[in-house]
């Protein structure tokens, strides 16, 4: 086809049929930035922001974090017997006092000494 | 939308804390201390993170890995372990509270670590106060946790031996 012709054929486009291509190119930057937001939006609000270590205010503790999972989960079936007991016991004895060892989250660290030195404000 | 929504949520749960009148020296003070506080409460942040991974992943493996199978196990077996299912409905409950507190707690940490101190001590203060009382609020669905374990634990044992009498 020559070039004449494709020119006679252009001007019998639609405006649309002429820029149906940056439309679309459009439309998918449009649509890609709307799902980008609401997958932002859900890792935020959702708390997994928080547990991501791999964010750079992180770094420092990232490689102390645990292993995902470090003993199989107790059978759900099978008998209520001697050995049933033993068994789970022992398991949740020795996750418990795992947990019970570490001291979560106290409050003495953001003790207002911490900006005022040498106690309680004075208020006005 | 959904963050919004979140958002509306934390703000809601958040503690609202009255802004504190202070003193021209206890401001002096402020100013003085908050850049040394400033790098502390990063290194908190960082080291908290990692706190909640651990004892979430810990929590969560209890329920999910050793209270819910047993329960099965028990109702499977058509034995009565409804004191068993209550603890362990306790637990879920008081772990979804220390996700949501940590949630906010963590929120109002990363405030606190945006304000410039330098510019805004008592605004500064104030939201190392708020930052507390969230932590605290942590601290206390972690007691919580630890103390319906045990109580889940003594269940157990009550329930072990009402099967080894029976048998």
């Amino acid at each position: 086809m020559k070039h004449s012709e494709l020119i006679a054929e252009a001007k019998h486009l639609s405006g649309w049929q002429r820029h149906k291509f940056l439309l679309l190119v459009g439309l998918t930057i449009v649509t890609a930035l709307f799902l980008v937001t609401v997958a932002m939006s859900l890792y935020s609000s959702s708390g997994t922001a928080q547990l991501d270590l791999s964010r750079p205010g992180y770094k420092s503790v990232r490689g102390q974090a645990p292993e995902r999972s470090d003993f199989d989960a107790f059978p759900s079936d099978g008998p209520i017997d001697k050995d049933t007991f033993d068994s789970f016991r022992k398991i949740y004895n020795s996750r418990t006092q795992k947990a019970a060892k570490i001291d979560g989250f106290s409050g003495d660290v953001l003790d207002e000494k911490l900006l005022l030195n040498d106690g309680v404000p004075q208020q006005q | 939308m959904f963050g919004a929504l979140a958002v509306s949520k934390i703000s809601e749960a958040q503690v609202q804390t009255p802004p504190t009148s202070l003193t021209d020296d206890a401001i002096k003070r402020i100013k003085g201390n908050c850049t040394e506080a400033q790098a502390s409460l990063t290194q908190l942040h960082a080291s908290d993170a990692l706190l909640r991974v651990t004892l979430g992943q810990l929590y969560e493996s209890i329920a999910t890995k050793l209270m819910t199978p047993l329960n099965s196990r028990i109702v499977l077996n058509k034995l009565d372990g409804s004191s068993l299912v209550s603890a362990a409905a306790t637990y879920e409950q008081q772990l979804g509270d220390f996700r949501d507190d940590y949630q906010v707690y963590e929120q109002s940490l990363s405030d606190l670590l945006a304000i410039k101190c330098q510019d805004r001590p008592v605004g500064y203060f104030d939201g190392l106060t708020k930052a507390r009382i969230n932590r605290e609020k942590v601290h206390d669905d972690v007691e919580a946790l630890r103390k319906t374990s045990r109580a889940y634990g003594d269940n157990f044992e009550m329930f072990a031996r009402k099967q080894k009498d029976a048998s």
